[in-house]
Formats: C-alpha cells, sequence, structure tokens
C-alpha cells in the first residue's frame, strides 16, 4: 500500500534544465574486444552489462521552421522496463575550453502506450532503428558501444541489418547547467582510451 | 492499488462548500474511519497551439496533465476518451519545452484538495475542488485496496457508498464497463478525476446557490 | 467356605444396591447426553434455551435422586468381610509358605498388566493419529509414526499437478527452495494468492495475501513470514489455518490437500458474494470472509453459527 503523503504541496516537478555532454567516436567491429578489455578495466567494478534497444524518432511539425523531436526508447530484452522519452535540444559546439558537445535534454520514463498517446499529441514517427551494445558506467559518466542496425520492414525489429562494420562509442554526462568542469573529466578519460578510439566533439551540423 | 470510484457529492441545500465536507468528515469519523494526512489531485489543460491546428487540419484537442499526491513521483498526461500516458515528473519539464505546440489554458487549472481517511480496507478522501480562488465543489473518493478488478467488487463499493453518501450514491463509473477483466490501474482513477473535473468546470456557468 | 464370606452380608441388600448404581450411572450418563446435544431446534432462541433448561434440570434431578437411593441401600448393606479383589484367588495369600511360593504377587502384577494392555492399543493409534501431537514431538520420531512424510518428491509433485489441472481458475506454482519440502504459490483468479508451505504432503502453514501485493522477499524468495496489509485478507488467512486443523485424515494426505484446495478455490467470489445469512456485503468493512467446510457458502465471521 502506498505511504500516506506528508504533503500538502501541488506535486509537480521535475529536473529542469539539465544538459547532456557528449564525445562520440567510433571503432571498426576487429578492435571491439580490446576496447571492451580497456573498458573494463577502466570502469567502475561492475557486471559487464548489455542493452538491445528499439528507438523511434517521433516529429511533431508546426508552423516554425524546425519540428520538434522526441525520441522513444524501449528494451527489446528486458521486459516490464518502463519506456523512455527522450528530448534532445539544440547541440552547442561551444568554444576550445569546453571539451564536449552539449545539448539540452530531458529523460522521461514512461509506460508502455506511449507511441499511442505520441500520435494523439500529433507526433509522426520519422525513422526508428534498433541498438546493440554494451554499457560501462564511471562515477556519473556512461560509456556506450553499440552498433546501429536497420530495420528492413517497418515495425517488425525481428528483421534487420547492420548499418555498418563498426560500433559508435559515445561517452556522455548529463548534469545541471552550467556545470563545464565534467567536460575537463570526459577529457581526461577520452585519452586514456587513445590509441583504441579517438573521442570527439563532432557537430552534427557539419555532418548534414 | 485497488479498485477506485470518484464521483462528486452535491452541495447540501443552504450549507457552504466547506459545511458539506465538515459533514462528510464527521461521518466518516463516526463510522471510525481513521485520519491520514492529506491529498491533493491537481489538472491543468492544454490546447493545441493555433499554429498547428491550422497546418494540419485536425480538430483542436485537449490534453490534461495531472498529479495525484498518492502517486507522488509520477504525472498523469491524458487525452479525453483517449490514451492515458504515466509518466515520471520530467514531463512537466517537456511541457515547458512545448510551449510552441501545446498551450496552457488561461486559468484552467483545477485541483482537489482534502483529507484521506482509511476504514478497514478502504480509502476515503473528500476534498474540495477548487479554480483560481473559487471553491466549486466536493469530490468523493472510495478505494477498496483489496480487490483489482472493477467489475467483481462494484456492489460490495456500492453498499459501502450507499451508508456514506446515501441518496447521493453514484452510478458506476464508465471506466469500470470498459474492460470486462482487466486490472484496475491508477490511469482509471486519474481519468475519473478528469471527467469530475470537467463535470465541474461545465456547472461553473449555472452557479449553484450556496456555494461560497 | 460359602459361610466366610457371607458373613455379614445382606445379599438381599447388595442386589438392590447393584441396580441402584445401574440406574446411578444411566441417569448421569443422560446428564451428559443431554449436554452434548445441546440445544434442540426450536422456533426461537428463547423457546430453544427453555425447553433446554428445562431438560437439563429433570436429568439433575433424576440423579439426584439415585443417589439419594445408593445412600440409603449402602448403609443396609454393611461392612464386607475382608474383601479380596480377585475373589476365591485372593485365598491364595493366606497360604503360610508364601516365600517359596510367591503365586500371589505375581498373578496380581500379571492382572494389571493384562488390564493395561488394551488402553496401550487404543493411546498408540489414538496418537498416531493426532497430527497435533505427532507435530509437537521430535522429527525422527514422527518420521517412524508417520511412513507418509517418507513420500517421494515426484509423488508430491504429481499429486499438486492434477490439483492445478482440476481447477482452471486456481495456479500453482511449486518450489522448491529448503531442500525436498515444497511450497505453493496459488494464485486464485484475479483475487488472490495463497503461499502454502509444505511438509511432504502435510500443509504446514498458509498466508494469503492480495492479487497486487508483493509475495517475495527483496532476494526474490517466498516471503512466508510477513502478512498481508488488508484487514480482509488476515482474516481468510485465520480461516484458512482453521481448514488446516479441519481437513485432517492422515491416511489420506492427498485428498487433505485437494479438500483444502477445494475450499480454497470458493474464495473466487470474495468480493462478489454477499452473505448467506445477512444478506449484505460488508460488516465492520469487510465482505464475507468465512466459508463453510461442507457448503462452500459465503458468510461473515460473526455471521456463520
Amino acid at each position: 500500500m502506498e505511504a500516506p503523503p506528508v504533503t500538502m504541496m501541488p506535486v509537480t516537478g521535475g529536473t529542469i534544465n539539465m544538459m547532456e555532454y557528449l564525445l562520440q567516436g567510433s571503432v571498426l567491429d576487429h578492435s571491439l574486444e580490446s576496447l571492451i578489455h580497456r573498458l573494463r578495466g577502466l570502469c567502475d567494478n561492475m557486471e559487464p552489462e548489455t542493452f538491445l534497444d528499439h528507438e523511434m524518432v517521433f516529429l511533431l511539425k508546426g508552423q516554425q521552421a524546425s519540428p520538434f523531436v522526441l525520441r522513444a526508447r524501449r528494451s527489446m530484452d528486458r521486459t516490464g522496463a518502463p519506456w523512455h522519452l527522450r528530448y534532445l535540444g539544440q547541440p552547442e559546439m561551444g568554444d576550445k575550453n569546453r571539451h564536449a558537445l552539449v545539448r539540452n535534454c530531458v529523460d522521461i520514463a514512461t509506460s508502455e502506450n506511449l507511441t499511442d498517446f505520441l500520435m494523439e499529441m500529433g507526433f509522426r514517427m520519422d525513422h526508428e532503428f534498433v541498438a546493440k551494445g554494451h554499457l560501462f558506467r564511471k562515477g556519473i559518466m556512461k560509456i556506450m558501444v553499440y552498433k546501429i542496425f536497420r530495420i528492413l520492414v517497418p515495425g517488425n525489429t525481428d528483421s534487420t541489418e547492420a548499418l555498418s562494420l563498426s560500433y559508435l562509442v559515445e561517452l556522455s554526462v548529463v548534469a545541471p547547467a552550467g556545470q563545464d568542469m565534467v567536460s575537463d573529466d570526459m577529457r581526461n578519460f577520452a585519452e586514456q582510451l587513445k590509441p583504441l578510439v579517438h573521442l570527439e566533439k563532432i557537430d552534427p551540423k557539419r555532418l548534414m | 492499488m485497488g479498485v477506485t470510484c470518484v464521483s462528486q457529492m452535491p452541495v447540501a441545500e443552504g450549507k457552504s462548500v466547506q459545511q458539506t465536507v465538515e459533514l462528510l468528515t464527521r461521518k466518516l469519523e463516526m463510522l471510525g474511519a481513521e485520519k491520514q494526512g492529506t491529498f491533493c489531485v491537481d489538472c491543468e489543460t492544454y490546447h493545441t497551439a493555433a499554429s498547428t491546428l491550422g497546418s494540419q487540419g485536425q480538430p483542436g484537442k485537449l490534453m490534461y496533465v495531472m498529479h495525484n499526491s498518492e502517486y507522488p513521483l509520477s504525472c498523469f498526461a491524458l487525452f479525453e476518451n483517449g490514451p492515458c500516458l504515466i509518466a515520471d515528473t520530467n514531463f512537466d519539464v517537456l511541457m515547458v519545452k512545448l510551449k510552441g505546440f501545446f498551450q496552457s489554458a488561461k486559468a484552467s487549472k483545477i485541483e482537489t484538495r482534502g483529507t484521506r481517511y482509511q476504514y478497514c480496507d478502504f480509502l476515503v478522501k473528500v476534498g474540495t475542488v477548487t479554480m483560481g480562488p473559487s471553491a466549486r465543489g466536493i469530490s468523493v473518493e472510495v478505494e477498496y485496496g483489496p480487490c483489482v478488478v472493477a467489475s467483481d467488487c462494484w456492489s460490495l463499493l456500492l453498499e459501502f457508498l450507499q451508508n456514506f453518501l446515501g441518496t447521493h450514491t453514484p452510478g458506476a463509473p464508465t471506466v469500470f464497463g470498459n474492460r470486462h477483466d482487466a486490472v484496475y490501474g491508477p490511469a482509471d482513477t486519474m481519468v475519473q478525476y478528469m471527467e469530475l473535473f470537467n463535470k465541474i468546470r461545465k456547472q461553473q456557468q449555472v452557479p449553484v446557490a450556496g456555494i461560497r | 467356605m460359602a459361610d466366610v464370606l457371607n458373613v455379614g452380608v445382606n445379599l438381599e441388600a447388595f442386589a438392590q444396591a447393584i441396580s441402584a448404581i445401574q440406574a446411578l450411572r444411566s441417569s448421569v450418563s443422560r446428564v451428559f447426553d443431554c449436554l452434548k446435544d445441546g440445544m434442540r431446534n426450536k422456533e426461537t432462541l428463547e423457546g430453544r434455551e427453555k425447553a433446554f433448561i428445562a431438560h437439563f434440570q429433570d436429568n439433575l434431578h433424576s440423579v439426584n435422586r439415585d443417589l439419594n437411593e445408593l445412600e440409603r441401600l449402602s448403609n443396609l448393606v454393611g461392612k464386607p468381610s475382608e474383601n479380596h479383589p480377585l475373589h476365591n484367588s485372593g485365598l491364595l495369600s493366606l497360604d503360610p509358605v508364601q516365600d517359596k511360593t510367591p503365586l500371589y504377587s505375581q498373578l496380581l502384577q500379571a492382572y494389571k498388566w493384562s488390564n493395561k494392555s488394551p488402553f496401550h492399543g487404543v493411546a498408540g493409534g489414538l496418537l498416531n493419529q493426532e497430527s497435533l501431537l505427532a507435530r509437537a514431538s521430535a522429527q525422527g520420531l514422527r518420521a517412524r509414526q508417520r511412513p507418509n512424510s517418507l513420500l517421494p518428491p515426484e509423488y508430491v509433485d504429481d499429486v499438486i499437478s492434477r490439483i492445478d489441472r482440476m481447477f482452471p481458475e486456481m495456479s500453482i506454482h511449486l518450489s522448491r527452495p529448503n531442500g525436498t519440502s515444497a511450497m505453493l504459490l496459488v494464485t486464485l483468479g484475479k483475487v488472490l494468492k495463497v503461499i502454502v508451505v509444505m511438509r511432504s504432503l502435510f500443509i504446514d502453514r498458509t498466508i494469503v495475501k492480495g492479487y497486487n501485493e508483493n509475495v517475495y522477499t527483496e532476494d526474490g524468495k517466498l516471503d512466508i513470514w510477513s502478512k498481508s496489509n488488508y484487514q480482509v485478507f488476515q482474516k481468510v488467512t485465520d480461516h484458512a489455518t482453521t481448514a488446516l486443523l479441519h481437513y485432517q485424515l492422515p491416511q489420506m494426505p492427498d485428498v487433505v490437500v485437494r479438500s483444502f484446495m477445494t475450499w480454497l478455490r470458493s474464495y473466487i467470489k470474495l468480493f462478489q458474494a454477499p452473505c448467506q445469512r445477512c444478506g449484505k456485503f460488508l460488516q465492520d468493512g469487510l465482505p464475507p470472509t468465512w466459508r463453510d467446510f461442507r457448503t462452500l457458502e459465503a458468510f461473515h465471521d460473526t455471521c456463520r453459527q
């Protein structure tokens, strides 16, 4: 039974203005093994964690120039886990003193009727993919090494095809705005992964 | 979480909202119910912003974002006759980001606050529904904790409600009829509160004598 | 010889005294019969009580009458001569050369033994049947007394899975976290869950919880100790424990488990069945939690007879 509430405060809230600091890189399939080995040595002592996620990207088009983008992610290998809804703001490169890409971010855990609800809100699905890989942690830093799979038949996550012959490596930290010091820690950590992988702040605008 | 019935209690003739609430709570205490803190349910209404409305030609739907002190870390988002999303409170932050697409209706925030009572396995919450500064009505929520299927215990709930509310006993909530033997969930309670709030909002145009 | 026995004994009075004792015995047993039968069915409670009290009083009066009669006769009988408990064989004790032939003392001992032996048989049988006593006795002793506790686990599995198939709305999950003793998690529809701790095919303990309540401890084991948060299931737990004591048939433990499960299944309508006596759903905030052992009808705890 739920504990009796102790407060009369209206329950609204959430954590305002969180930022994601991000460094990215990639490794070829054949060097995956040695990278994993290195990460296990460097990161917090924990059971190696793997994940298999299905991500759908939803767009809400208005009269504004750019559509509103939301990402809905669900675990395919852990039943009963909540869905993950994510908003990511425009990435800022910043100057040389900040060593990571920064973007606004809102993470929400939701019930499993998320896609229906987003449709009801007027969102339309833009694209989807399957991500499969490994997860490591060191303090508040999160390191994901994963491969992206294209979904051949829309909606059917059983038939997939690898997008490339390499793994994506992401080093990220979610912290309140203005804590740029965390990017120093990230750079130090990235240094230790060289020359296995070069993690850099990559401006997505440049790639388009 | 058990099966819950949310209903409106009309204001007793010649009494104010406050007096009617006191009448109800006294009745509960006579029954032997124990006071257990307070509760609060709130609801904010969002319009689809005019910008999206024109371009896509879809009818302007209303979205409700609600909170319930019984589930302090959750946020409920729902459409009338539509799905109800249960999310954590970061959803409120997302609504701020979505300002360009969804705008909160002016002064539409409606909430009910009151005392939480426990009687045996029943949880009874009598609340005053307020919109802005004025009290608009009375909400009565009765939850029967041990049971999870609405159709199983409706007769039992009805007997309790009849004892407690007398002639103002409500009919079965519409959410009870939706799915025959599905497990009742917190979202079903929120849908009932949304319907209650909408009903009370409409009553606003015809002010009832005696409301303070 | 006959003269020796007859000295000072009024045979006539003796015969009367014996029949007086018989009369007393039968009137005493009538008193107990009357108590055992309790109140007879009458239209009203008051009528029942009245009839019972009158009947009881009559019986007590007749006991009193018979006792007085016996007392009167016992004075007439007079003091019997040196009384030999073993009739004529008592004369053996008169044998002066007792040291050489201790016939009489041996005879007495043998008599005592043979007198006791039928009681041994009865007591042994009772002990075997009485599981409450057996439970308190040492483990090894019980194992010898009840060959059933040596049933192979496969047999227990088989009995449980047959019961599982018998009731479609009831699912039984069997596990053995601690050696050979089985634990059952019985889920009854969407109404309740029952944890049943077994010892071989004997049910040792049951706990009833709500369908939405957690039945596992933090480390993922079945939680056999904590009780339900809801009063209604605490009450049903009490009744289930009563049912365990009611359904006892040591020679056929599988029948006991089946009867218990059949009884348990009647709780599928825990929230839907009004009390068969008062016709209401709620009494002191609780639905009818009692189920009759024979008819499986629903009653409030206070409405059952």
